[in-house]
C-alpha cells in the first residue's frame, strides 16, 4: 500500500476512535485508566483463545472453530471488566474528581467498550498495515484493490459495536435483562462470522451486514443510554 | 478477512497450513529469481548499475518490438517504467537511450528461447585497452585491429537504475503474464487502474571511485566497521612439471641456472550479472587446455631425462578481466622477489630464470593459430615451426602462422612486456570469432559442448589414433588436438629431442573438465581430486570464475584448480595415505576412489593488484589495476500491483472525511450528551456548560 492508501485507511479506522477519545476520554485520567484496563483484558482474552487454538491441534485449520470461542472468550472477559469495575465502584469515588462517572453508570460500560474496540481494532488492522506496507495494493495474485477499504471499514464498525456491546451488556446484567445479553453475545457471533465470508471475497454481504448490525446496535444503546425519539429531536433542534 | 477471524489469523497464521493463512504481504507481491548486474569501481570511474536507496519501482512494459521503446521514451502516461527487454534488443543504442531518459527505473532482461541471438556481449570492443603495451594499437575505428568484434562496451557504462537479468522460465512467465493482464491494453489511458508493477532492490553502496570508496571504508576515517568497496582479488595457481628444489627459508635465493619455460591463461571470466556467466569460448577453452597441455606433459615426463632440461612453469592467472590483476602482481612479486611466497621453501624465481613465456590467449578458433609477439626472437620462430610439424604429424589440421605486432590480443603477456619489452612473451591466439565474449550467454551452447559422461578413466594419457568414441568435429576433439600439439611441442623444448610417441591428451579428461566447470560441480573429476569422502551435491552449479572479492565463500574455483593442477601434474609416490600428510606429499581420492599419494608441485600467488599493497600508490598513474567491486546488502526483484493516482486519492478522500465528520459529531454529541440522553439535570458535562433545555 502506498503512502496515501495507508493514512486513508488509519484515518478511516481510527479517525473517529480518536475523536471519541479525545472528546469524551482524555479530559478524566480515571477514564483513560479504565479503557487501558478493558484493553489490557482483551488482550487476556486473546491470549486465552490463541492458547485454545494451539492446544487443540486437530481443529487449527477451522478458522470458524478459534473464531466461536475467541467471541465467547471475549464476551466472557466483558464480563470479567464488568465486575472488576462494579466491585471498585466505591474506590473509584474516593479518587475520581467528578461524581458523574459513578453516578451515570453508562460512562464506565461505555468507556471500557471503546477500550475493548481500540484494541481490537489495532490488533484487526495493524498486521494487514504492517504488512502490507511498501509500494503495492492488493489485485495481484488474489484480492481485489477494494480490500484495504474493505479492513479498514470493517475495524470501524467492529470498534463502534464493541462500544455499544459494552453499553448494552453492562446495563442488561445491571438489570438481568438476559434478552439483551444474549443479544449482544449473539449479535457479535454473527457479525464474526460473516466476516469469514471474505475468503470468498464476498465484501458487500459482510459490510453490509456488520452496517446493519451496527446501526441496530447502535439504535439498541442509545436507547439504553436513556436516549430517545423525543430527546434525539431535541438535540437535533436545540440551538 | 476481517476482526476477528483475521485477529487470529494473523497472530497465529505462522504454522497453519490452510487457505486463509496467507501473509497479507504474500498476496500483494511475488518474488522474481533473476540476477542484478552490480557495480565496480576503478580508478577514475564507477561501473554497473545501482537501484535507489529501497529499491527502483517502475510500471513494466514489455519492449516486443523496436517500436515500443519510442512508448517509453515519449512521454508515456504512468512514469517510471520498468522496460522488459529480450537479449535482441539489449543494445547499446538502445540502452543509452534508456539511460539518458528520466522516464525509465529498471530494465528487465529476459531470456528469449526461441529467438536465435546472433551477438551478446557487453565487455569493451578493446577489453583492458589501458593496461596493456600500447593502447594506441587496439582502435576501435580499425576493425582488424580490435579484440572484441561483438563488444558493446556497456559492461562499463554507469547506469542510474538497476538491470535485473531473469532466466528462468516460470518467473518469465510470471512477468509476462502480468503485463498482458493489467498493462498490455489500453496504454494510452493505463494510469487510470493499477498496473503490474516490478521493485528491483540492488543498491550498491560504493560510489565516485576506488580511492574515495577505499578512503570511506578505511576504518580510521568513518569510525565503524561499515565497507563500501572491496578490491577485486582472488589467487593465481602455478605448477611446475618437475618438482623444484626444497630449501630451508633461509637459504632461499635467485639460482641463475635453473631454467623455466613458462606456460600461462586465464582462469577468469566475467559478466555483467552476478553470479552468471561461464565463460565458455572466451576462457575455459584455454583454460582446459593448458590444464590437459600439463596432464600429458606429466605423463610424458614423469621426471627429467637431463638434469639441464628446463623445468615448465604452468600459471593460470586470476583476474586478467579486469586489468590484469593476477599477471601484474604476478610480475610485481618476481620484480620484488617474492614469488613464491616465502613459506613455500623453493628458491625465488627472477625474471632470468624464465627462457620462454608461451600465453595461451583466445582459442575461439582452435584450428588456426597465430603466435603473436612484440620482436622477432628465435623461440617464436621455433614455436610456431614445432606447433606446424607436429600438427602435421598427428594429422590435426591445425594452421600456426607467427605475427610480430604492438597489437597483442589482451592477455596476460602484456603484463610482462608492459614491464620489459624485450621479455621473450608470445600469445598463442586465434582470431577473435566470440559473439558472447564475457556475457550471461557465453556457455556450453556457445562451444556446442555435449557431455558424453564416459565414466572412463581421465588419468591416463590415451593413444592419438583412439577417438573414444568422441565426434572428429566435436569442442573436446578440437581442444585434445590443440593441447597435444602445444605438448608436443613444449616435450622438444623441454627436452631438446623430437617428441615419437603416440600418446596425446586425454579426451575424456577435456570432458569432465568442461562437465565440471559448465555444467555441475558434483563431477568425477572433482570428486577425484576433490577431499576424501566428499558428499554428493546432485545440481550443485559450476564453480563461479568471475574474480570476485576476499570472502568466506569465494575463490571456489581458485581452490578447485589447485586441487586439480596437483592431482593431475604431481607424480604418484608408494606411500601411505598416514604417511603422505606433509606437503608437497598430498593425498587425492583418485578416479576410481582407491587413492593414491602425489608428490604435487602446485601452490597459490596473490591475485591481488598491486595497487592496494603499494603505499602512497597513484591512483590517476594508471600502472596497475585499480578494480574494486561494491557492497550490497541485497540483490532482489518482486512484482506488485501499483495502484492508480486516482484510487490513491480516493482511499485518502474518504479516511479524511470520515475523521472529519466524526470529529464534529462526537464533539456535537459530547457537548449536547445532557439533552441527547435525556437527563439534564443528572449529567454535568465537564467540557461544556449544560446547555439550555
Amino acid at each position: 500500500m502506498t503512502l496515501p492508501e495507508f493514512f486513508g485507511c488509519t484515518f478511516l479506522a481510527f479517525g473517529p476512535p480518536l475523536a471519541m477519545f479525545i472528546f469524551t476520554i482524555a479530559h478524566d485520567p480515571i477514564r483513560i485508566i479504565i479503557l487501558i484496563a478493558a484493553a489490557f483484558v482483551w488482550l487476556l482474552s486473546l491470549l486465552l483463545s490463541s492458547l485454545m487454538w494451539f492446544a487443540i491441534v486437530p481443529l487449527r485449520d477451522f478458522t470458524a472453530f478459534g473464531l466461536v470461542f475467541s467471541v465467547i472468550f471475549q464476551e466472557s472477559f466483558r464480563f470479567l471488566i464488568y465486575k472488576i469495575l462494579r466491585k471498585t465502584e466505591k474506590g473509584l469515588q474516593e479518587v475520581a474528581n467528578s461524581p458523574q462517572i459513578i453516578a451515570n453508570k453508562h460512562i464506565l460500560a461505555y468507556v471500557s467498550g471503546l477500550g475493548f474496540g481500540i484494541i481490537s481494532g489495532l490488533f484487526a488492522l495493524m498486521n494487514i498495515l504492517a504488512d502490507a506496507a511498501g509500494p503495492a495494493t492488493f489485485g495481484l495474485k488474489i484480492g481485489s484493490p477494494t480490500f484495504l477499504l474493505t479492513s479498514s471499514t470493517q475495524t470501524l464498525l467492529m470498534i463502534l459495536l464493541h462500544t455499544f456491546w459494552s453499553v448494552i451488556f453492562f446495563d442488561s446484567v445491571d438489570n438481568s435483562k438476559h434478552a439483551k445479553t444474549a443479544y449482544v453475545v449473539v449479535s457479535h457471533l454473527f457479525v464474526s462470522v460473516m466476516t469469514l465470508l471474505n475468503t470468498s471475497e464476498m465484501y458487500t454481504l459482510t459490510i453490509g451486514s456488520s452496517v446493519v448490525v451496527t446501526i441496530i446496535t447502535g439504535i439498541m444503546a442509545f436507547i439504553t443510554a436513556g436516549g430517545s425519539f423525543v430527546t434525539f429531536k431535541r438535540f437535533a433542534t436545540c440551538k | 478477512m476481517d476482526s476477528h477471524a483475521l485477529i487470529l489469523i494473523v497472530l497465529l497464521s505462522l504454522i497453519v497450513n490452510g487457505n486463509n493463512c496467507q501473509r497479507t504481504k504474500d498476496k500483494m507481491f511475488s518474488s522474481i529469481v533473476g540476477s542484478s548486474c552490480f557495480k565496480r569501481l576503478n580508478a577514475t570511474h564507477e561501473t554497473g548499475c545501482t537501484s535507489s536507496y529501497g529499491g527502483s519501482v517502475g510500471v513494466l512494459h514489455y519492449i516486443k518490438t523496436p517500436d515500443d521503446f519510442e512508448f517509453v521514451l515519449k512521454d508515456p502516461p504512468s512514469p517510471p517504467y520498468a522496460v522488459m527487454v529480450t537479449p535482441q534488443l539489449f543494445t547499446r543504442e538502445y540502452l543509452i537511450r534508456l539511460k539518458d531518459s528520466p522516464h525509465i527505473s529498471t530494465i528487465v532482461l529476459i531470456k528469449s528461447v526461441n529467438e536465435t541471438l546472433a551477438q551478446f556481449s557487453q565487455e569493451l570492443k578493446c577489453p583492458n585497452q589501458f593496461s596493456g603495451i600500447d593502447s594506441n594499437s587496439c582502435d576501435i575505428d580499425k576493425p582488424e585491429t580490435i579484440w572484441n568484434p561483438y563488444g558493446t562496451g556497456l559492461l562499463h557504462e554507469n547506469f542510474p537504475f538497476p538491470i535485473y537479468y531473469v532466466s528462468e522460465e516460470a518467473e518469465i512467465a510470471k512477468l509476462v503474464d502480468c503485463f498482458d493482464k493489467f498493462n498490455s491494453f489500453d496504454v494510452a489511458n493505463q494510469h487510470n487502474r493499477p498496473l503490474c508493477s516490478i521493485q528491483v532492490n540492488s543498491f550498491m553502496s560504493a560510489a565516485v571511485n576506488s580511492e574515495v570508496c577505499l578512503r570511506r571504508t578505511n576504518y580510521a576515517n568513518n569510525l565503524s566497521a561499515t565497507r563500501f568497496c572491496d578490491p577485486l582479488q582472488s589467487r593465481n595457481i602455478f605448477a611446475t612439471l618437475f618438482p623444484r628444489e626444497t630449501v630451508s627459508q633461509e637459504d632461499r635465493k635467485v639460482q641463475k641456472d635453473e631454467k623455466l619455460v613458462l606456460v600461462t591463461a586465464r582462469i577468469d571470466t566475467t559478466s555483467m550479472f552476478d553470479g552468471i556467466g561461464a565463460g565458455a569460448m572466451d576462457s575455459l577453452i584455454p583454460f582446459a587446455t593448458i590444464v590437459s597441455t600439463a596432464h600429458l606433459l606429466a605423463k610424458l615426463l614423469p621426471e627429467r631425462e637431463a638434469s639441464n632440461n628446463s623445468n615448465v612453469l604452468f600459471v593460470l592467472f586470476n583476474g586478467e578481466s579486469y586489468d590484469f590483476i593476477g599477471s601484474q602482481r604476478f610480475v610485481y612479486d618476481i620484480n620484488k622477489g617474492y614469488f613464491p611466497s616465502k613459506i613455500q621453501a623453493t628458491n625465488q624465481i627472477s625474471f632470468e630464470n624464465i627462457v620462454m613465456m608461451i600465453d595461451i590467449g583466445l582459442l575461439d578458433d582452435l584450428h588456426r593459430f597465430t603466435v603473436f609477439h612484440v620482436e622477432e626472437f628465435k623461440a617464436a620462430t621455433d614455436l610456431v615451426k614445432l606447433l606446424e610439424t607436429y600438427s602435421q604429424k598427428f594429422a590435426f589440421n591445425i594452421s600456426t602462422t607467427s605475427k610480430v605486432t604492438q597489437n597483442l590480443p589482451p592477455t596476460s603477456a602484456q603484463s610482462f612486456l608492459r614491464e620489459n619489452r624485450t621479455f621473450p612473451a608470445m600469445v598463442l591466439s586465434s582470431n577473435p570469432l566470440n559473439r558472447f565474449y564475457h556475457s550471461i550467454f557465453d556457455d556450453q551452447d556457445n562451444i556446442k559442448f555435449k557431455y558424453f559422461n564416459t565414466t572412463q578413466d581421465f588419468t591416463v594419457a590415451a593413444a592419438i589414433n583412439n577417438t573414444m568414441g568422441f565426434p572428429a568435429d566435436s569442442i573436446q576433439m578440437a581442444i585434445r588436438n590443440a593441447s597435444t600439439v602445444l605438448a608436443a611441442a613444449l616435450y622438444e623444448k623441454v627436452t631438446e629431442h623430437t617428441y615419437r610417441g603416440n600418446q596425446g591428451s586425454n579426451l575424456i579428461l577435456i570432458d569432465e573438465l568442461l562437465y565440471c566447470f559448465l555444467i555441475s560441480s558434483d563431477c568425477p573429476l572433482f570428486r577425484a581430486a576433490g577431499p576424501k569422502n566428499m558428499p554428493a551435491r546432485p545440481e550443485a552449479p559450476p564453480p563461479p570464475r568471475y574474480v570476485s572479492v576476499q570472502g568466506l565463500y569465494t575463490h571456489e574455483t581458485a581452490r578447485w584448480t589447485f586441487r586439480i593442477f596437483g592431482f593431475l601434474i604431481g607424480q604418484t609416490v608408494p606411500i601411505e595415505e598416514q604417511n603422505c600428510t606433509v606437503l608437497p606429499m598430498f593425498w587425492f581420492p583418485g578416479f576410481n576412489g582407491t587413492g593414491s599419494c602425489h608428490y604435487t608441485t602446485q601452490n597459490f600467488s596473490q591475485a591481488y593488484s598491486p595497487a592496494f599493497v603499494e603505499e602512497n600508490y597513484d591512483w590517476k598513474s594508471g600502472k596497475y589495476s585499480t578494480w574494486t567491486e561494491s557492497t550490497w546488502r541485497e540483490l532482489n526483484a518482486r512484482i506488485f500491483l501499483k495502484p492508480s493516482s486516482t484510487h490513491e486519492a480516493k482511499t485518502l478522500a474518504v479516511g479524511f472525511v470520515v475523521m472529519i465528520v466524526s470529529f464534529v459529531l462526537v464533539f456535537l454529541f459530547n457537548s449536547k450528551s445532557d439533552i441527547l440522553f435525556g437527563d439534564c439535570v443528572s449529567s454535568e458535562n465537564t467540557l461544556t456548560n449544560p446547555a439550555h433545555c
